[in-house]
């Protein structure tokens, strides 16, 4: 007769093999979370399609909620239209300066053996279609892509001042991950404007309870006043030098008291964000 | 089946859309925010009497999941997946009605948001304090209890019309 009775597997073997998949499944988490993982063909097809889909069944929503908005703005349109009447008239010396401008940039960039200034870049914009779902990963997901000539790395600006970086894309769609998210691997250089000084530094993170942002390496005997302006420095190659970060609203010292830890608040508010500018190098076109 | 398709269906890009509109920042949770899909695949599951349908599109939300809206890998495959055997496991002592229903929306919607929670401060995507997490749960237990008495009331409805009932 058969023995029909299936072995039991002892309950340590299981552990084991609960723990090894456990281990596996953190490896694989750890991998693509981190290294900003790049989708593959079928994946960007997917992702492609169904925001597709997603910009068709948002848009009446979207034309509603912008009627709505535009609506509430049109008191302010009345006081913004007399201010920008005003300034037409300074249009044409504003054009000679900035000619000028442009002529000294360029000479500076010659004498300082400088690449790319803001200058340098320009401005593709592009339509948020979802945010950052399930609260943790700080990322947008954008409706221009690699088809629009957007790569990985570029930068990201609102009209307020720096978002972020792109990290990954599809031929249609860009996944931006904000400067809220503490990229240890990318820290970004901020440089402090205080009167004629520079100080240079790096956001080290972004504390959730405050909302500000941490820049740290800057000495203590350094001289930074609240308010002050922070800007990219265009140390490290990524953010081009000259995009407004924010504030500065606090300023603490380390544990030793020998360097400033400083609080910024971003100047860009990351619960509205609907319509971004990736930077794009002119002479990448 | 094509109804509880197309519960899910709606329901996923029902997240997309309502992130553009309200506050989605950490600090700053919306009471209006939740994780419609999760609430969706708990209401349509006493339907299926054949698990292995149900888990086809459960999978299949989970990698569309993934794949558009957290840029990730398997995560919530294997985030759903937990939480569909929560919900088994729950099927042995909470008969499916409204208030059951509502009670494991909450716990599944919390369960998604603690394990996410866990898995990327360990991989040290970011360090998040508890405090978030708690913030985030309970600013979300308002619209999970709104939208799950909505889905299942509308579900219980048009499967009541093609005379199906629920299998548990």
């Amino acid at each position: 007769m058969l023995n029909t009775k299936r072995k039991k597997i002892p309950v340590k073997y299981i552990v084991i093999i609960i723990i090894v998949i456990i281990m596996i499944f953190f490896g694989i988490f750890s991998y693509t979370l981190k290294e900003d993982r790049k989708l593959n063909a079928v994946e960007s097809l997917i992702k492609d399609a169904i925001v597709g889909v997603q910009k068709v069944v948002y848009a009446p929503f979207n034309y509603v909620f912008n009627l709505f908005s535009d609506f509430q703005e049109l008191e302010k349109i009345k006081e913004e239209n007399d201010i920008l009447k005003t300034s037409i008239d300074r249009n044409s010396a504003i054009e000679t300066e900035n000619i000028e401008l442009r002529r000294q940039i360029e000479a500076l960039k010659e004498e300082l053996n400088i690449d790319y200034v803001l200058t340098d870049y320009e401005y593709l914009n592009a339509t948020v279609v979802s945010r950052n779902i399930g609260y943790w990963y700080n990322t947008l997901t954008i409706d221009k892509g690699s088809h629009n000539g957007i790569e990985t790395d570029m930068v990201v600006v609102n009209s307020t001042g720096l978002i972020g970086k792109v990290v990954s894309t599809t031929n249609f769609t860009s996944e931006v991950r904000l400067i809220t998210t503490s990229d240890t691997n990318n820290k970004i250089s901020v440089s402090i404007t205080n009167g004629e000084n520079k100080l240079n530094g790096l956001i080290n993170g972004y504390d959730y309870e405050n909302k500000t942002l941490e820049v740290e390496g800057i000495s203590n005997t350094e001289e930074v006043a609240i308010g002050d302006k922070v800007y990219t420095s265009g140390l490290g190659g990524v953010f081009p030098s000259g995009i407004l970060i924010g504030t500065v609203e606090s300023i603490n010292t380390d544990e030793y008291d020998l360097a400033k830890i400083i609080n910024v608040k971003p100047s860009a508010d990351f619960d509205d964000i609907n319509y971004v500018s990736i930077l794009k190098r002119k002479s990448d076109q | 089946m094509a109804i509880a398709l197309v519960s899910v269906i709606i329901s996923f890009l029902l997240d997309g859309l309502l992130s553009n509109y309200f506050n989605f920042s950490l600090i700053n949770p919306s009471l209006f925010k939740t994780i419609y899909t999760i609430i969706a695949l708990v209401v349509i599951l006493p339907y299926f009497n054949n698990d292995k349908k149900y888990l086809y599109i459960l999978f299949g939300t989970a990698i569309l999941f993934d794949i558009v809206y957290t840029n990730t890998f398997i995560l919530n495959i294997v985030l759903f997946f937990l939480i569909y055997i929560l919900n088994k496991f729950l099927d042995f002592f909470m008969p499916h009605n409204l208030l059951n229903s509502n009670i494991r929306s909450i716990l599944s919607v919390t369960l998604y948001y603690i394990l996410t929670f866990i898995i990327l401060n360990i991989v040290k995507y970011n360090e998040y304090s508890l405090s978030l997490l708690l913030n985030i749960i309970t600013h979300s237990i308002i619209m999970t209890i709104i939208y799950t008495t909505i889905l299942y009331l509308l579900t219980k409805y048009l499967y009541g019309k093609f005379n199906i009932k629920q299998i548990r």
